[in-house]
């Protein structure tokens, strides 16, 4: 099993999101609150500063025990020790790469279409990137690809797939519904001023749309329950609170929920399995003074 | 000379500059289209409103920011129907979650038949709001000390109330209002049981910050005209503060120097002297 197996959140570095702070300071950020992968990214800094930047991030991830990968330059990646390379469409192959850095580094690569994700997992890449999969500002001009293509990422590739592109906590549930199990962020994460709460946050709706797929949680989902919405006991073949609001027309509406007294964040309601018992309130706003 | 437009004037609750004095509530207008215009006529940039359960019935049902999107207001979340400190967090947790800011009115109902506040269950609440983060207005008794001890907790402004909610009937403790305004570090928003424009002068004359109104406006015969109203009432009567009152004397005092009076030496002779016989 290669240690990228276990990475479910991969955040990249992204200096000009953020001006004013430091980029160690940023990531260590990031990686307190559940970055698990991380890759340095600066396509302007000239080849010593690179070399810098690496050795400085691999001491902050070797202390946290995060991989550290090193975007587009394989021979940076070797200077400092990192844990693999990122490649683009336009870089160097895989196999060049591949020759350099030996059988144990990583090697990832960024794909757009379902075409280029089969030939890098023919070609050997340990990882690739689906996306983008919103648009964004990271990577202008590029056509946003949408969740179709990591649906049909999720039905046939078999090495990892981080999902990638205009993902924020307020759209990874969409994401992840389409069957990522593994996110990247640049712009959401390094350019908030709390990173590791936007971290924590991501890493929270991973977690629950694993724990959405599992077979327990699926068996409570497909029985009939006993609910109270809005102080009314009802009975709903609904499995998720997402299911619940669409049963009212509220999935898209500007209603706020309460789950058994806790607010059930708009993020989480496709994960939110409904049980026999359970206390929901659809609240919205009226006139008051 | 005092500018409208001069900065310094501005009233900054939490971290947040105001232009106007004005907070309005959205409740018990006529229909949307009147509300909007009477926010319009108030200049208000805090308007305030419940939370409420969806009615579940009626898909259509809609909420009243529908009418308000594109506008450039500060939300400010009301928490009534809570009874205790818990009803309220959770009201104002659910409130935050609509993502309209951190603001949130702490409006905790002791007695349904005056609705005055619970100053205990008030000041709970304003305790652990304040703990979580939110920008707390608490709606209290026109009492000083409890006043006093919300701005203590954190309260990012104090509201007291001049009457139970929706009765018109004025300021009924001036003294208290006026001590409130007097001992307060953090600005007064007179809150709730105003009846007319008069009581919004009055409120400002005792030194308030600002006031809250929603029934004066939205149940006068003329919603728009009434918001006018109190608009002007406000800059008037804050204006007359910062003029200066004069002192209440027992006796008159003539407007002009006695000096050069006509007929006889004024004052020097008893009045009843100078009747015709």
């Amino acid at each position: 099993m290669s240690k990228i197996d276990r990475c479910k959140l991969y955040v990249i570095t992204g200096e000009t999101y953020h001006p004013n702070r430091g980029l160690l300071e940023v990531m260590e950020s990031a990686i307190l609150g559940g970055a698990d992968l991380v890759q340095l990214r600066d396509k302007d800094a000239p080849a010593r500063e690179l070399l810098e930047k690496a050795r400085a991030l691999r001491e902050l991830t070797r202390r946290y025990g995060v991989p550290l990968i090193v975007n587009d330059h394989p021979e940076v990646a070797l200077a400092a020790d990192a844990d693999g390379v990122h490649l683009g469409q336009e870089d160097a192959p895989i196999a060049a790469a591949r020759e350099l850095l030996g059988p144990d580094r990583l090697i990832g690569i960024s794909t757009h279409s379902i075409e280029q994700a089969r030939a890098a997992e023919r070609a050997g890449a340990d990882y690739i990137g689906v996306g983008p999969v919103f648009p964004t500002a990271t990577k202008p001009g590029r056509t946003a690809v949408t969740t179709s293509f990591v649906a049909e990422a999720a039905a046939e590739i078999r090495i990892p797939f981080f999902a990638i592109g205009g993902i924020h906590p307020g759209n990874a549930a969409e994401v992840l519904a389409a069957g990522a199990k593994r996110l990247c962020a640049v712009s959401a994460v390094v350019g908030n001023p709390d990173p590791g709460a936007v971290c924590r946050e991501m890493r929270s709706l991973i977690e629950r749309s694993e724990r959405a797929a599992s077979p327990e949680d699926a068996a409570v989902r497909e029985r009939a329950k006993e609910v109270t919405v809005n102080g009314v006991l009802r009975t709903t073949e609904a499995g998720t609170l997402l299911e619940l609001a669409a049963e009212f027309g509220l999935a898209d509406k500007n209603a706020v929920a309460e789950h058994n007294g806790e607010v059930a964040r708009k993020a989480y309601w496709p994960f939110l399995p409904l049980k026999d018992g359970d206390r929901i309130e659809f609240v919205h706003f009226v006139g008051g003074g | 000379m005092r500018n409208e437009t001069n900065d310094r004037d501005a009233l900054v609750i939490g971290e947040t500059r105001l232009r106007s004095r004005f907070f309005i509530g959205t409740g018990r207008y006529p229909s949307p289209a009147v509300m909007l215009m009477a926010l319009e006529a108030s200049g208000a940039e805090v308007i305030t409103f419940a939370v409420r359960r969806v009615n579940l019935g009626c898909a259509e049902d809609d909420s009243i920011l529908s009418h308000l999107a594109d506008r450039k207001l500060i939300y400010l979340p009301n928490t009534s129907g809570a009874g205790n400190a818990d009803e309220a967090v959770r009201i104002a947790r659910l409130a935050r979650e609509a993502g309209l800011g951190r603001w949130v009115k702490v409006e905790i109902s002791a007695n349904s038949r005056t609705l005055l506040p619970d100053p205990i269950e008030t000041l709970r609440a304003t305790e652990r709001l304040v703990k979580e983060g939110f920008v707390v207005l608490p709606y209290a008794s026109d009492d000083p000390v409890l006043c006093k001890r919300l701005e203590e907790a954190g309260a990012a402004a104090v509201m007291p109330g001049g009457a139970p909610i929706g009765t018109g009937l004025g300021l009924l403790n001036p003294y208290h209002l006026g001590l409130i305004a007097e001992e307060a570090r953090v600005p007064v928003i007179v809150d709730a049981g105003l009846g007319s424009a008069a009581d919004v002068a009055q409120a400002m004359e005792l030194g308030a910050d600002g006031i809250l109104a929603n029934t004066p406006v939205a149940r006068a015969r003329d919603p728009v005209a009434m918001a006018r109203a109190m608009r002007l009432a406000l800059e008037a009567g804050r204006l007359s503060a910062e003029a200066g009152r004069i002192p209440r004397k027992r006796y008159a005092t003539a407007s002009s120097e006695p000096a050069g009076v006509l007929f006889g030496n004024a004052g020097g002779e008893a009045d009843s002297r100078r009747r015709p016989t």
